[in-house]
């Protein structure tokens, strides 16, 4: 008799291995990974350079010390990029300038100053050659004189700006009032772009810099002491170890209790989808009319198990890929990326390969998709055409969305009341579980709610089964509810 | 005598609708035997039940001796009504996955549905797509599915429909085939001439109750004779023959049914007078004929019953 069914699954196996949606689903995961880390980079290479220029009303040298802050972080990997100057005769000639080789930690002051009067004489093409200059790339500063403005601090000067400022050509420009040390409130930053700040915070926090250093000095303050009263207080995070000790709070350690809702929206997608995959099989089969040759030679419950089974050997295969995936990746990015074992892409590699998580993914995909397929098995049995499947789809899908809701919230307060609720309540369980992994919960509660999600897959079956067996040779307009009921009622 | 299928007293009821009504019926091993009635009449329902994808409300079912058609399942072969193959399935796949799901071992099922195949004129569409195939060519492929574990009884559910000539021609060989080696063959049809021409029995159901069952000469027996006509020209003035007492005219041919006493050969005389007469046969009823009153007469009854209600 398992025989039969072992069939059905395996037609129903060899036929979804041969279509389209299969590969997709295998490739979907890395590629949205693929995605996810290529997507900034590119948007961060798509973002247009914006153009903008300096007023200072004051004419001192505040405008060329902005400058040299505001790009203080180019400089610095500048810097770092003489350790590599063999092979670059640019490079090799700012060496002899700057007579370091990079290998230091940080530049001295001098030494900056000296790479920024080299980077003002550097073509900009050359210089967005170093793809670690955030700043220049980003950000383009055009003095007055490229401009051709005449006397930019004048009035005509600033109409000229705005006509530019409306015209496009320029994306912002700043005014720097005359007593910088007195006040600061004449400083104005004029821009159409409503939106995007970057620019304006950023100089405006090297100005500040400038701004507090030279009004220190006056003051005849030592700069040691200024910084001493400038120190801010930061709380050094810590956390509660297994041994009961205090142990400092790593990124990684923070990614990792992040990961499971990563999973989480992976487990939805995969339940869903291959839970999905059973419906419309179910009801292509209904409508093919193949449907009682087949319950000719099996009895509806091997027929329905036997779909069930193939259709969750098509989805272990999937996610069995991307665990795959994430288990080489997991291993292979930190190993590209060693040398920067801090890098926010290694860590979150070795989250993802958490073992401990995959683990759970494996066997809540599969809980979940035994309780969900079971549902989807017996609304495709009762309809004819994908259209009347949707109708009774709608309060599924809405079930199915209170676990994604909840995603990010759960993932904040892993052993708060609403997780612990919902990992009770057995359409949630799967989900609810993944979410807190990070918590982690207690043993007694992954006993418990591992119990409720099997007993309620069970009865669940066992309705699908009754429903499947009457619906599954039904024609005609779909079932009421008062009627499916009737049926779950028999023997 | 042995019986393949014995029903005793079954019925089936859907909600409040009677689909099967107290039917009894022997069907002895090795003939072929039809299931004649209107749509809707309770035949679909009878096949499924012998085939215990439902189950009688009561009354009993004995399918190859057995009390439980679920035990003897893989020694049936079963062609549904509504022929379904799944498209995106070749042809050799399909019809080896009926004989597997049917307990034969891979490499069997293998063999024998290429073979099946080929002797049946589709060796071309051995490595096709079902998907490609014609109406005809699909129904032929289902039939092989349905007969590849050679089953000892056979039941098609109205197999010539939606066939053309010749394919009605190779479903019929295939029928005798199977009687000819032993099957036993259980058919549902509308087509009165295919059940006269190679039925041994024939049972007919009319709105769940069973009507007459029997050789088609038991059935015949007894009943009135009646005018067997070929003939050309006007078809109107048949309905003018005196004495008539039911003319089923089909435009070429025309069955005459006289009033009690009336002598054949003065209607022979008229007619030779109005038509043009090809043939002239005065013999017992078509089964068509037979059917048609059958359900003239049951409808009359359950009208009067009606009534004195």
């Amino acid at each position: 008799m398992a025989n039969k069914t072992l069939l059905v699954a395996q037609r129903e196996y060899l036929e979804n291995v041969r279509t389209k949606t299969f590969w997709i689903g295998i490739l979907i995961v890395p590629l949205l990974i693929g995605v996810m880390v290529g997507a900034s980079a590119l948007l961060a290479k798509l973002k247009q350079v914006q153009r903008y220029t300096v007023v200072d009303l004051g004419g001192g040298d505040l405008l060329a010390r902005a400058e040299r802050e505001f790009r203080q972080g180019d400089a610095k990997a500048v810097f770092q990029l003489l350790a590599k100057a063999k092979d670059d005769p640019k490079l090799q000639e700012l060496q002899r300038k700057v007579g370091a080789t990079g290998d230091g930690k940080e530049p001295s002051g001098e030494q900056m100053l000296a790479i920024f009067d080299w980077m003002q004489a550097q073509d900009p093409a050359v210089l967005a050659k170093f793809a670690d200059l955030q700043t220049s790339k980003q950000y383009d500063y055009l003095p007055a004189a490229e401009l051709g403005i005449a006397e930019i601090g004048s009035e005509a000067g600033q109409q000229e700006l705005n006509r530019r400022v409306q015209k496009g050509d320029l994306f912002a420009y700043f005014v720097l009032g005359d007593k910088p040390q007195e006040s600061t409130t004449d400083f104005r930053y004029v821009s159409n772009n409503l939106t995007d700040d970057s620019l304006r915070s950023a100089y405006e926090n090297a100005l500040t810099r400038i701004v507090q250093k030279d009004r220190i000095a006056e003051a005849g303050i030592a700069p040691k002491v200024a910084t001493h009263i400038q120190q801010r207080v930061e709380f050094q995070k810590q956390q509660v170890d297994k041994t009961g000790a205090t142990a400092e709070v790593k990124r990684e350690n923070v990614l990792d209790k992040w990961a499971p809702v990563g999973f989480v929206y992976f487990l939805w997608m995969a339940i869903f989808s291959i839970a999905n995959l059973l419906l419309t099989n179910t009801i292509e089969e209904k409508s093919n009319r193949i449907i009682e040759v087949l319950l000719s030679s099996v009895s509806p419950h091997q027929l329905m198990q036997g779909k069930i089974w193939g259709i969750a050997a098509t989805g272990l295969t999937i996610v069995g890929t991307w665990v795959g995936f994430g288990l080489l990746a997991g291993w292979l990015v930190p190993q590209f990326l060693g040398d920067t074992s801090g890098g926010m892409m290694g860590m979150l590699f070795t989250a993802l390969g958490n073992s401990g998580y995959l683990l759970a993914f494996v066997v809540y995909f599969l809980g979940g998709y035994l309780l969900y397929a079971a549902v989807l098995v017996a609304i495709g049995s009762v309809c004819n055409t994908l259209k009347e499947a949707q109708n009774l789809m709608q309060p599924v899908m809405m079930v199915l969305m209170v676990p994604l809701l909840a995603m990010v919230f759960i993932g904040q307060e892993p052993n708060g009341l609403v997780a612990k609720v919902m990992s009770f309540i057995p359409l949630f369980t799967p989900f609810t579980m993944m979410n807190r992994a990070g918590g982690p919960p207690e043993t007694w509660e992954y006993v418990v709610t591992s119990v409720l999600l099997v007993v309620t897959i069970w009865l669940v079956m066992k309705g699908a089964g009754k429903i499947f067996r009457v619906g599954v040779l039904m024609t005609g307009n779909p079932p009421k509810l008062k009627e499916i009921f009737s049926w779950l009622r028999q023997s | 005598m042995q019986y393949a299928l014995i029903l005793d007293g079954v019925s089936k009821h859907f909600g409040s609708f009677t689909a099967v009504s107290n039917l009894s019926l022997q069907v002895p091993k090795g003939c072929i035997y039809g299931f004649l009635g209107q749509n809707g009449a309770g035949k679909t329902t009878t096949i499924r039940m012998v085939m215990s994808i439902f189950h009688p409300d009561s009354g009993r079912i004995s399918v190859l001796g057995q009390p439980d058609a679920a035990t003897v399942k893989d020694r049936l072969g079963y062609l549904p009504e509504e022929k379904g193959l799944y498209k995106k399935m070749k042809t050799a796949e399909i019809v080896a996955y009926f004989g597997k799901l049917k307990g034969m071992d891979s490499r069997t099922a293998n063999l024998r549905a290429k073979e099946l195949l080929i002797r049946y004129g589709l060796g071309d569409w051995l490595d096709k797509k079902c998907e490609a195939m014609s109406k005809g060519m699909g129904q032929k492929v289902q039939v092989l599915g349905t007969i590849i574990h050679e089953p000892e009884l056979v039941i098609l559910d109205e197999p010539f429909s939606g066939l053309d000539p010749v394919n009605r021609d190779l479903m019929r060989d295939l029928i005798l085939d199977m009687k000819r080696q032993g099957r036993t063959v259980i058919f549902s049809t509308h087509g009165m001439e295919h059940a006269e021409q190679i039925c041994d029995y024939v049972m007919m159901i009319h709105k769940s109750k069973l009507q007459f069952a029997g050789t088609l000469s038991q059935i015949k027996q007894g009943r009135d004779l009646g005018i067997q006509l070929d003939y050309d020209g006007d078809g109107d003035q048949l309905q003018h023959l005196p004495g008539a007492a039911r003319v089923n005219d089909h435009g070429k041919h025309a069955e005459i049914f006289l009033q009690p006493g009336k002598d054949p050969q003065q209607a022979l005389r008229w007619l030779l007078d109005h038509v043009t007469v090809k043939r002239f046969d005065y013999r017992e009823p078509s089964l068509h004929e037979i059917f048609v009153r059958t359900v003239d007469e049951a409808n009359q009854k359950l009208a009067t019953a009606g009534v004195e209600r």
